[in-house]
């Protein structure tokens, strides 16, 4: 049994455009499906406004989906009452990006810590404290800085208040939206490091949510890459990185600039920008920017299929089977 | 040579007493080259930028020389410094929705610069707003120039953000993260951009940035800042392939790299220090796995490796130190956080 499994997530937004009051739906997660097992780290990548983030959101509960099925641990949350979803909610957490705006001026860390505690019912105090100390032992904030306030710490501490957070209830799902983003290149290693370890002492399940192509090939076990609500392609992460199967997914690698001057690679420069989710373009969302779009393209709407093994890509020009075949004959 | 700082040392007013942001900062930009300016946030980066444009707050303290074309920038009159930012000198933002105005249409804002700096006729002034929009590859260029600031993407704001600063073909164009608010693939768009404009117009640029995948793909020289010192710099490749100072290499071995997985992740304990409570001796001594008793107790020299290579640390003042720092390397992966 997976821990997680997603089948046919939909989050629509209604906006009212213009004083009429018209309405028009953004379709911010459009029909994802995926599983992630205990242990697993589930890259998600995209650019800004592909819904990366509403999915994380949904999967929370934080906002309801309109349509699809969360299983966690085999049961169906999607269905629950707030007082059914408050005990989930124990198994899964959330770190923010900006961990400035995510931790209360006015608490200190120990209140921060304390409280997720409270909510959920460990009423000894004494009991609550050797949580926190254990926790915090872990994540590398000393003893005597419990009594201080976030302002008081750096960006890159913060963030790891923000995952003692999230640690306290002891969850086995921990969705990271952009945990990195806001941080300085030496501070973001020290945080992934953390969660690198983190994970394999407590078992933890990550879905991590980022833009850095490079940070998320670091962290992840498995990628999906997302384009205007939908998971264009899920693989293992090095299968998706030395193999990308559909054009978005190459084009994106190839824009990453590479920190080694001596590497020049053939670059894939997208056209445009990324369309409004409010008018998405029809058949496949990807066509008006990809280099090897057809007619049949604007046509229909490209299935998730799996064209090799536990490589899944939404896209009609990559025929399945092409890699698999490539393999044995190499092997 | 186009642009030369000297000894260029900047003290800003903060919490009642003179704060030192910058401390001796010397480097050079040639005619059609591109010099990246790397480091943590708080490392002076901007404030650089921002000395050499003169568009420091009223009562900033700022020394030393910084020579534009054999014009020292820091004796300039109000009126001679009007002359010469958005003509001879231009900078790029890194936000171009809080640069922009959005009350005025984009045709209007890089009209502007034209009308300030040239004696076209309007006329002319109009035909030479469309150009600018063709040149930073902007589509339907005839309609753009009535529209305003918030109608744009994100990339395409950037770009007008360029074509106003490309509009009197300056000589020397900084920018500051100009692609640090934008998604992967139109940042790519953007620098391939920058890269063909410096081709076009033989102008110099100054990079500041903190992605070092950036500095790689389009400058020639870097100077690494650390604590509003320049600690390192080097020709790009050299600096990636032979990176001498300890906070260099750091940075290096901090970024995961695209093609190559690692257990774990190089990374520089702690944080940069703030400007006030600066360490004496060597800045970052502190954070440096290979702190002697002098790094904390002197300033370490700029030691010239080669030409063009020059780095302060106390390590490259012996051979024997040289030694260690290039065997080091490993070090640095095995240091773990905190």
């Amino acid at each position: 049994m997976s821990l997680l499994e997603v089948k046919e997530l939909k989050q629509h937004f209604t906006i009212k455009k213009g004083f009429l009051g018209e309405k028009k739906i953004v379709k911010a997660v459009d029909g994802v499906s995926f599983k992630i097992e205990q242990g697993e780290t589930l890259g998600i990548v995209g650019e800004s406004g592909c819904g990366k983030s509403s999915l994380g959101r949904t999967i929370l509960q934080l906002i309801k989906p309109t349509s699809g099925v969360i299983h966690f641990q085999g049961r169906d949350i999607t269905h629950l009452s707030r007082k059914e979803m408050k005990d989930v909610r124990k198994e899964m957490q959330i770190v923010f990006q900006d961990p400035y705006a995510s931790l209360n001026p006015r608490s200190t860390v120990r209140t921060i810590l304390e409280d997720p505690l409270i909510i959920h019912g460990i009423k000894s105090r004494h009991k609550r404290m050797d949580i926190i100390e254990g926790i915090i032992d872990k994540i590398g904030i000393r003893k005597d800085q419990l009594d201080r306030y976030p302002h008081e710490f750096s960006g890159g501490q913060r963030q790891r208040i923000g995952i003692a957070r999230a640690l306290t209830l002891s969850p086995k799902l921990i969705i990271a939206d952009e945990p990195v983003s806001a941080l300085d290149v030496s501070v973001q290693s020290q945080v992934l490091n953390l969660m690198d370890a983190l994970q394999k002492e407590l078992n933890l399940s990550y879905i991590f949510i980022s833009h850095d192509l490079s940070v998320v090939q670091h962290i992840s076990d498995r990628v999906a890459v997302m384009y205007l609500g939908k998971i264009v392609e899920i693989a293992d992460v090095d299968e998706l990185y030395q193999n990308p199967l559909h054009p978005y997914t190459k084009a994106l690698l190839s824009a990453v600039p590479l920190p080694d001057p001596a590497q020049m690679k053939e670059r894939i420069i997208l056209q445009g920008d990324l369309p409004s989710p409010v008018n998405p373009p029809s058949g496949c969302p990807f066509h008006t920017r990809c280099p090897q779009a057809t007619p049949e393209c604007k046509a229909e709407i490209p299935e998730l299929r799996e064209k090799s093994m536990d490589h899944w890509a939404a896209c009609i020009h990559v025929q399945p089977g092409q890699k698999q075949s490539i393999r044995t004959s190499i092997s | 040579m186009l642009l030369e700082l000297q000894n260029v040392c900047l003290e800003l007013k903060r919490n009642h007493k003179y704060v030192k942001i910058l401390d001796e900062v010397s480097f050079q930009v040639n005619q059609g080259e591109t010099v990246g300016i790397v480091g943590e946030s708080g490392c002076g980066k901007s404030m650089t930028a921002l000395s050499i444009m003169r568009l420091l707050p009223e009562k900033a303290k700022l020394k030393g020389t910084i020579k534009l074309e054999d014009e020292d920038v820091t004796k300039f009159s109000k009126k001679a410094l009007e002359k010469v930012r958005g003509n001879k000198l231009s900078m790029i933002f890194q936000d171009p929705l809080t640069s922009l105005n959005p009350l005025h249409t984009v045709g209007k804002q890089i009209e502007e610069t034209l009308m300030l700096h040239t004696d076209l006729t309007k006329s002319q002034r109009k035909q030479r707003v469309v150009e600018l929009l063709r040149e930073v590859g902007l589509p339907r260029a005839e309609e753009l120039v009535h529209e305003y600031p918030h109608q744009l993407s994100g990339g395409m704001r950037q770009r007008i953000m360029i074509a106003i600063a490309m509009a009197c073909n300056p000589s020397l164009l900084i920018c500051d993260e100009p692609t640090t608010a934008l998604d992967v693939t139109v940042q790519a768009q953007i620098l391939e951009l920058m890269n063909s404009l410096k081709k076009m117009n033989e102008m110099g640029i100054i990079m500041i940035t903190h992605d070092l995948g950036v500095v790689a793909e389009v400058c020639d020289r870097v100077i690494v800042m650390y604590a509003g010192k320049v600690v390192e710099q080097a020709g790009v490749k050299e600096l990636f392939q032979n990176p001498k100072h300890p906070y260099t290499k750091g940075l290096i071995e901090s970024i995961p790299k695209l093609g190559e997985r690692k257990q774990i992740l190089g990374s520089i304990p702690g944080t940069v220090p703030a400007p006030d409570k600066l360490p004496s001796g060597c800045k970052f001594a502190d954070r440096c796995s290979y702190a002697m008793d002098t790094c904390r107790r002197k300033m370490p020299p700029m030691v010239h490796i080669t030409n063009e290579h020059s780095a302060s640390c106390w390590l490259l003042e012996e051979e024997e130190g040289e030694q260690f720092v290039t065997s080091g390397s490993k070090r640095i992966e095995t240091t773990l956080h905190h």
